[in-house]
């Protein structure tokens, strides 16, 4: 009798084991909401705010902070106010690295939104275990290809169109429009000119002469003469692709102006060095930046037509109080309406995993104050999948160069660089998503 | 200064080790009660006590002035990615590698360095630092701006499934150092140590009393060297790649700044300026959330921190404060 008991008490022991061990293994992990409330959603972006690199780009995250801000007087997403914690990196390695690894485990934030360098989050996202955390990097400012393969960065969605892109877009241009003219390319030597220099040669173009590369941060003013003197005894109108940051373009530029070399070339900047803004504060005169060639995703900071435009520099006047408006504060702005938009769409529930599917299920179909295609898809982490080209003028405005908007939509691979008819998503009423 | 008659008794390295044990220990123990930041955190605080025993035992004791214990740095982080990016060599060979190939370089240098001294040998280590990250650029095998990885992998499984990445970056890192310091500390008591003090003091005394000054300098600035080399392959193990960017002439002059800070004549303050450099941004950065301040605020704070606790170090223990303890024993 005893023995019997003893028996069906460790039966039903046994059972009850059983059954719970199934019904856990069928409840579903907990899913991560780290950073979310039901009230708030707390982000963080890693980026320089003091150094060289801050003085250019240091407005981006305030910008974004700006938009959020006006998100959150217009009733937040879901309920939920958006914050957005901001870590100066100064563009080194290491302090990325700190500042992210702070971001995930010391803020604890939901996603990271706009972190920029790629030397600096490359690092970052290891040393900050953001695979590992499924921590969602969304909207990263750089163009480096490597950052779309989702194998090495799972998580990761950039924003920029890559370098490579660009490149063929430039290759195409100058086949389209200069034939037959000396073509010569002055390139940072680090991924971002070599990703340049490859795209170049993906499209099939050829300079006149090896691309002069230079390590960031040696391109002086003396070294800047040097290389145009050689260049300037070239005959005819030699196009000159400079493929760096705006500094370097502003080196450029006035040597050409002291060797009175401005009309001698057309310069094709890439979009990472032709900010007029900058240009012009950097001391290059308004005559010579009259006619520099550019790519460009976004539309120009200065075009009061366009509607998102219009809406941002709203936005900024009345969040961002003191800044003022140029493509840095667009781009910021232009990430966190994309970022709110991936929120919504990843709905109350919010998750990790979950904001990520969003985006590639519906990123694509964002509203954005970009002019070429997002191509946000299952299998694709790239943004903005294009160009346009638009030709600077004395007062620092973008025009589309040849007077029509055309857009150029290519990959970073080998397709070809193909003529597009996107036309963007009609911005929603006063620039506020809402979307689903 | 010391009582008449008082005898002085060296600690002997038996002690010494006992000594290195028990503080590993308590590391140990430490490790497993705090967070993964502080995990972190500490790693980063090993490696920069590491980087600043190579600058107080090259100006400190050896009495020559450098601002390029960066660039050594980046040697020792470049030759270590290298061995185990490349040549595929287990992670503890790697950093042996960074220290030997960065003590080989400075061997090199130092031969140079010897013949120069008081600003020009701080002119020729400041251009050091300023090109030789730089140059890093000039070679594909480098990696360019992007880098090279430096990957240690994770903890061995036996440590178990809880082992973070952290706590091993952090067991690495102070077992390294302490190792290093461990032997830094017995060779400046040894006799060999004693006549860097020497030389530093006064060179022509030092000369005169038989000790070949050119040769001492040229040792200490390869010592110094594989010890900078050392702290840049932990450096990198801990960002998981190095770049140049990883070592910017700032830094140079953040470990000097530390040097100062903890005393450039003794080691015992080493752990204080790895902490000053990691905690003076944390510090800031709860200031800044308890009053209120901006981001503005959150960014220049540090700076002034380390600025005001350089110049009180310099007023009240310019001997640092592991001196000032000594001095009160």
């Amino acid at each position: 009798m005893i023995r019997n008991k003893s028996m069906k008490r460790a039966t039903l022991a046994s059972a009850i084991v059983a059954t719970s061990a199934m019904v856990l293994s069928i409840v579903p992990a907990q899913a991560n909401s780290t950073g979310v409330t039901a009230t708030s959603i707390k982000l963080g972006v890693s980026t320089p705010l003091t150094g060289s690199a801050g003085l250019v780009y240091g407005k981006v995250p305030g910008a974004m902070r700006a938009y959020f801000d006006y998100i959150n007087a217009n009733g937040g997403v879901n309920g939920r106010k958006i914050s957005l914690v901001i870590r100066d990196d100064k563009y080194l390695p290491t302090l990325a690295a700190t500042q992210t690894t702070n971001l995930i485990l010391k803020d604890k934030v939901f996603a990271l939104v706009g972190a920029l360098g790629t030397a600096t989050h490359s690092k970052a996202y290891t040393a900050a275990a953001l695979a590992k955390n499924n921590v969602p990097d969304l909207f990263i400012n750089t163009g480096f290809s490597g950052f779309a393969n989702k194998t090495k960065y799972p998580t990761t969605f950039m924003v920029l169109p890559t370098y490579n892109m660009e490149a063929k877009v430039m290759a195409k241009v100058i086949k389209d429009n200069f034939p037959g003219q000396a073509t010569f390319m002055i390139a940072q030597d680090d991924e971002f000119g070599a990703d340049g220099v490859a795209g170049f040669t993906t499209a099939g173009h050829k300079f006149t002469a090896t691309p002069t590369l230079y390590p960031q941060g040696t391109m002086t003013a003396a070294r800047a003469e040097g290389a145009l003197t050689a260049l300037g005894a070239v005959p005819g109108k030699p196009v000159l692709v400079l493929f760096g940051t705006t500094d370097v373009t502003a080196t450029l530029l006035k040597a050409a102006e002291k060797l009175e070399l401005t009309k001698k070339f057309t310069f094709l900047a890439g979009s990472v060095g032709a900010d007029a803004n900058t240009l012009l504060a950097l001391g290059v005169k308004p005559t010579t930046i009259d006619g520099v060639i550019s790519a460009s995703f976004l539309p120009d900071a200065k075009d009061l037509t366009d509607p998102y435009v219009k809406q941002f520099i709203d936005i900024n006047t009345r969040y961002n109080q003191g800044v003022t408006f140029d493509n840095y504060v667009l781009a910021g702005m232009n990430s966190a309406m994309l970022t709110v938009q991936a929120l919504r769409a990843a709905g109350k529930n919010l998750t990790r995993a979950g904001l990520m599917s969003a985006i590639e299920a519906k990123g694509s179909t964002f509203a954005s104050a970009g002019l070429v295609p997002l191509g946000y898809s299952a299998t694709s982490r790239v943004g903005y999948n294009g160009y346009w080209v638009s030709q600077l003028n004395a007062q620092g405005e973008g025009k589309p160069y040849g007077g029509k908007l055309v857009i150029y939509t290519t990959d970073s691979g080998a397709g070809a660089v193909e003529i597009s008819t996107f036309v963007r998503p009609t911005m929603p009423k006063n620039g506020i998503p809402t979307n689903s | 200064m010391k009582k008449a008659g008082k005898v002085h008794k060296p600690t002997t390295t038996r002690k010494r080790l006992l000594l290195f044990v028990l503080f590993g220990w308590l590391l140990l123990i430490l490790g497993d009660r705090v967070g993964e930041l502080e995990l972190y955190q500490g790693s980063f605080v090993a490696t920069y006590a590491l980087a600043i025993t190579s600058v107080v035992l090259l100006t400190g004791y050896s009495g020559q002035l450098s601002l390029g214990q960066s660039a050594l740095m980046a040697v020792g982080a470049y030759a270590g990615a290298l061995s185990i990016f490349n040549a595929g060599w287990h992670p503890v060979i790697g950093l042996i590698m960074s220290a030997l190939i960065a003590g080989v370089f400075g061997l090199i240098l130092g031969l140079v360095a010897a013949r120069l001294s008081g600003p020009y040998l701080a002119g020729t280590t400041l251009a050091l630092a300023i090109s030789l990250p730089t140059l890093a650029n000039q070679f594909p095998i480098l990696g360019a701006e992007e880098g090279i990885a430096f990957d240690v992998g994770p903890a061995p499984a036996r440590f178990g499934e809880d082992f973070s990445q952290y706590k091993w970056f952090f067991w690495i890192s102070a077992l390294a150092s302490l190792i290093m310091v461990f032997f830094i500390v017995n060779l400046l008591s040894s006799r060999y140590g004693r006549t860097f003090k020497a030389v530093r003091d006064n060179p022509v005394a030092a000369q005169l009393s038989g000790i070949n000054v050119e040769q001492l300098k040229v040792s200490a600035f390869a010592i110094s060297s594989g010890v900078a080399g050392l702290s840049g392959g932990l450096l990198v193990m801990l960002i998981s790649g190095v770049s140049p960017s990883a070592f910017p002439l700032s830094l140079s002059f953040s470990l000097l700044g530390a040097a100062v800070v903890t005393g450039l004549y003794n080691l015992k303050g080493v752990i204080l300026g790895g902490l000053v450099l990691v905690a003076i941004p944390e510090i800031a950065d709860s200031l800044v959330s308890r009053i209120g301040g901006s981001d503005n605020l959150t960014t220049v704070l540090p700076g002034f921190l380390v600025s005001a606790l350089l110049i009180l170090a310099v007023v009240f223990t310019p001997n640092g404060p592991g001196h000032l303890l000594k001095k009160h024993h």
